[in-house]
């Protein structure tokens, strides 16, 4: 994936990122390494505990790939030195997108106290640990969304850090994320100009509702498949409540939901709206129009249609180009390999989808200033 | 070209003893109300899914507000499909939440008489 073609100059001359991944998932690879930034009144309940917010289903063997262990044995995605190279260099990949692994449900632990201080424990040790790494790392700001108010304190307290490109928490969740009592995170988050991310995984977990109205589902198969209409349920939500509308500004980042599921949702909300708009006032347009300007998707686990045009035509029928970001989910097992994942793409999508449309969500216009293997340790 | 032609459709009177009409001329059917002082003939077919929207509630709406905020206004200046509940306005026949408008024609009140043209 290093051809010249695929190197984009910038206005400035220098190069333009190749390939940009915006969901890797970096790990703590032993409790410990978290105690230092976390208050001593947490410790035993963090060690003996963990993040404590339970269920989850039986998968093919565990979440991660079985090759991603680190060369000293350690868990997949625990080391800065081995992911880079593990990932980064060998497809060439520019930017990755830091989204934290066993913790992000941290906001589903039934004690929110134990919920902010974990949070904010995690995200010193990722400037630590990951950002101080390599400039290729770029974090995400873990927050407890059960706590709005303490959340977008912890917004305020690393948005000062450059390499943090986003807030992120967890799709699982008591209550729809466009609800009002959310407001504070989105607030803080629009201030520092921070998109607001979710990643899936925790529905049906801890104080989480059910993965879907219906209860739960018998099997990780069962389950893994239904995730999206949480995600719809969310997108959902956020339009229909004025979020948009709210915090004009403001971009959400639907990370590892799918998105062959967005025509039928735009075309169901622009269909109810028009009978039913006297119920959400604030909305000035289409619910379909909030969602091409402030939604954006990642890639992986992408649709696999048998024939290739089908997936072109989902993207024609959801007609913005500049929704959807590449990403791996490294090192998880439903990878995505970058070098073969997209390629039933039309080319010029393929093209910004690799870079341009995380390019211009996080900022990140030029690769980073950093050689093979150029880890600080 | 065609030439329009005035039709005699019904007593100012009864339209507003009634509160709206619905004539029938020739094969159309067309719905009168009286907003503002002002009559208006509205074709009693829906742009959206042929439903007889002249049959509709005439009521007021929730205007355009802030993130929730509700501002109640334009009262008897709205109609709303009996269907699907599209709201139109019934001075301009302009569906509030999109592009399509419903299919009007020029009324006027002669001596207690209601007159449109078609």
């Amino acid at each position: 994936m290093t051809d010249s073609s695929r190197i984009a100059q910038t206005e400035e001359g220098a190069e333009a990122p190749r390939i940009i991944d915006a969901d890797v998932h970096n790990a703590i690879g032993h409790k410990d390494h978290l105690l230092p930034f976390l208050p001593k009144a947490f410790h035993e309940q963090w060690l003996r505990g963990g993040p404590g917010y339970g269920g989850g289903y039986y998968g093919n063997n565990s979440v991660n790939r079985s090759d991603a262990v680190t060369d000293t044995g350690g868990a997949p995605g625990s080391d800065p030195l081995f992911l880079k190279k593990h990932h980064l260099d060998r497809y060439g990949i520019d930017y990755a997108v830091l989204t934290g692994s066993g913790i992000l449900g941290i906001s589903l632990n039934p004690d929110p106290d134990f919920g902010n201080a974990v949070a904010s424990a995690y995200n010193d040790w990722l400037v630590e640990t990951w950002l101080k790494a390599s400039p290729q790392y770029k974090g995400s700001i873990l927050v407890n969304h059960s706590d709005p108010p303490e959340a977008a304190k912890e917004i305020e307290r690393m948005a000062r850090h450059k390499d943090m490109v986003q807030v992120i928490m967890c799709s699982g969740s008591r209550q729809l994320f466009g609800q009002r009592v959310f407001h504070p995170i989105y607030e803080a988050a629009a201030r520092h100009n921070l998109p607001v991310a979710i990643h899936p995984g925790t529905e049906g977990r801890g104080i989480a509702g059910p993965p879907t109205p219906s209860g739960h589902p018998t099997r990780y198969l069962e389950w893994h498949n239904i995730l999206p209409t949480n995600y719809m349920a969310h997108v959902n939500s956020l339009v229909c409540e004025g979020v948009f509308e709210k915090f004009p500004e403001m971009v959400f980042v639907a990370i590892e939901g799918g998105l062959a599921w967005l025509p039928h949702l735009m075309w169901r909300m622009d269909k109810n709206y028009k009978g039913l708009r006297d119920t959400v006032p604030w909305l000035k347009k289409l619910p379909s129009e909030y969602i091409r300007k402030h939604i954006r998707l990642t890639t992986q686990p992408i649709e696999e249609p048998e024939r290739k045009d089908h997936l072109n035509a989902i993207f024609d029928m959801i007609d913005a180009d500049h929704m959807v970001m590449f990403s791996s989910d490294y090192p998880h097992w439903d990878f995505d390999n970058p070098q073969i994942a997209l390629q039933q793409i039309r080319k010029p999508l393929r093209d910004r989808i690799f870079a341009r449309n995380a390019m211009d969500l996080y900022g990140l216009h030029t690769r980073p200033q950093v050689g093979e293997g150029a880890v600080r340790a | 070209m065609t030439t329009k032609t005035r039709h005699d459709v019904a007593s100012l009177e009864e339209l507003r003893e009634k509160g709206r009409l619905i004539v029938q001329v020739g094969k159309a059917e067309i719905g009168l109300f009286e907003v503002d002082g002002e009559v208006r003939a509205w074709r009693n077919l829906c742009p959206h899914a042929f439903a007889p929207v002249c049959e509709g509630r005439v009521c007021g709406t929730r205007l355009a507000s802030n993130v929730y905020e509700y501002v109640y206004g334009r009262d008897q200046e709205i109609l709303r499909c009996p269907w699907h509940g599209w709201e139109f306005d019934l001075k301009t026949g302009q569906h509030l939440a999109g592009e399509q408008k419903l299919r009007g024609y020029k009324a006027e009140v002669e001596e207690g008489r209601v007159y449109i043209e078609m």
